[in-house]
């Protein structure tokens, strides 16, 4: 009985010390957190085929941070602030054309709802948005020209980055 | 009675002693052995045992996030088996990188406990194994939380989070909500004075059920501790506790029966 005794307290001080590491202390690679719109670009005279960017910028208006990507890509990802509902986005295409290298800036503006959902103790909180209208498109101030021609919206619900929830038409 | 030698009950003296020194760091009392090998019939005391955690009340003291206690209490139904219980409150605040969250709550485990120690003369102490079911009360705060966000959109090694991290202080209670375990223990209990005893056990839980909160998560449980490190509970306690001394039984006649056979 005693030797039970000892192995049954040797097994249990050995468990409790292999418990007490902590193994959901980071949030796991691939975990779904604060989903991005996803915005894809289009030829607006042929509305099925991919219009690449290239060189692309965008930043919030009133934010010195401007997100720059390089390469040519169909598909950019937009966040949205967790902290409001609405959010206005610069949009800057730049063209090479025979009069040299031009940037024209569209701004869109999204306006939403919010949800917080939780995940787990290690990623705390995601935040899942909702469009509550068509984003509404101004030019920039001196601009007098829109390179966007259509902003289509094809989910209104921003849960996850599956697939595309905008589309551009230029 | 079997015929122990002198050498063994030291050895029984000095586990006890050494049991205390390195699991309470407490002055350990062992009862004075008596001199005599002659030994007089053992006699079996029967009562309820009250007393209280040391580590909780303690605890209290220094940790500005947790304010608790646990009342512990056995009654002797045989010579080995004791029906043992504990009551307890938490209230304890856990501050982690994403969350913030205050749990508060009662909580109730009752079972038996199995003494494996076999004491000389009338000394009453215990290393026991003993099995509970648990209940727990109680509700969850959610203080405050960061939102993960994922807003690093240009996937380069220098890049980091376009927006800064937002932290909400929602301050929402989830209450109504109740788990039930079923833990396995291990421990001792010694008697330091007459009829005060100090005693130590280390405890693996499982949860056999856990209403959680719409929305939220039981990190903490009252009495069941974390849920987050592993899919079992650990806990322990320090156990202050005094005996009231109900009636008693000789083990004489009993036992002259089993030498004769």
């Amino acid at each position: 009985m005693k030797k039970a005794f000892a192995l049954f307290l040797l097994v249990l001080l050995v468990g409790s010390s292999f418990l007490s590491c902590e193994k959901d202390d980071i949030c796991a690679e691939g975990t779904p957190t604060t989903p991005n719109v996803v915005i894809r670009f289009f030829r607006s005279d042929n509305t099925s085929v991919l219009n690449p960017v290239s060189n692309f910028k965008y930043y919030v208006e009133g934010m010195t941070d401007t997100i720059t990507i390089t390469a040519s890509t169909d598909s950019i990802r937009v966040p949205l602030r967790v902290d409001a509902t609405q959010v206005k986005w610069g949009f800057i295409l730049r063209q090479t054309g025979t009069g040299g290298t031009t940037r024209n800036t569209d701004y869109l503006t999204f306006d939403y709802t919010k949800q917080q959902t939780y995940v787990s103790r290690a990623c705390g909180y995601k935040t899942t948005f909702n469009l509550t209208e068509d984003p509404v498109q101004t030019d920039a101030p001196g601009e007098n020209t829109l390179w966007i021609d259509e902003v289509e919206v094809e989910k209104y619900n921003i849960e996850d980055e599956n697939e595309r929830h905008i589309s551009i038409y230029y | 009675m079997k015929n122990i030698t002198l050498k063994t009950r030291m050895k029984d003296i000095y586990l006890f002693i050494t049991s205390l020194l390195v699991l309470a760091s407490f002055p350990a009392m062992a009862q004075q052995a008596a001199d005599t090998t002659t030994v007089a019939p053992k006699t079996y005391r029967y009562g309820i045992r009250v007393g209280a955690d040391l580590y909780r009340l303690t605890r209290s003291l220094y940790d500005d996030n947790y304010k608790g206690f646990e009342i512990v209490a056995d009654y002797r139904l045989t010579k080995k088996i004791y029906v043992a219980a504990e009551i307890g409150n938490d209230n304890m605040t856990v501050d982690d990188d994403m969350i913030n969250f205050t749990t508060k709550g009662t909580y109730i485990q009752a079972g038996f406990d199995y003494n494996t120690y076999e004491n000389w003369l009338d000394m009453e102490n215990m290393i026991f194994v003993g099995v509970r079911y648990g209940f727990s009360s109680f509700s969850q705060n959610l203080n405050s939380y960061r939102v993960n966000q994922n807003s690093n959109v240009q996937n380069t090694a220098t890049s980091s989070n376009y927006f800064d991290d937002v932290v909400f202080y929602p301050n929402q209670e989830y209450g109504g909500l109740s788990a039930h375990w079923v833990e396995v223990l291990g421990g001792i209990k010694a008697e330091l004075f007459d009829n005060l005893f100090l005693g130590f056990t280390v405890r693996l839980k499982s949860l056999v059920a856990n209403k959680k909160p719409e929305g939220f998560d039981n990190l903490y449980i009252p009495g069941f501790n974390r849920t987050y490190a592993g899919n079992f509970g650990v806990g322990f306690n320090y156990s202050l506790s005094y005996f009231i001394p109900l009636y008693k039984t000789q083990a004489k006649k009993a036992e002259e029966a089993a030498a004769k056979k």
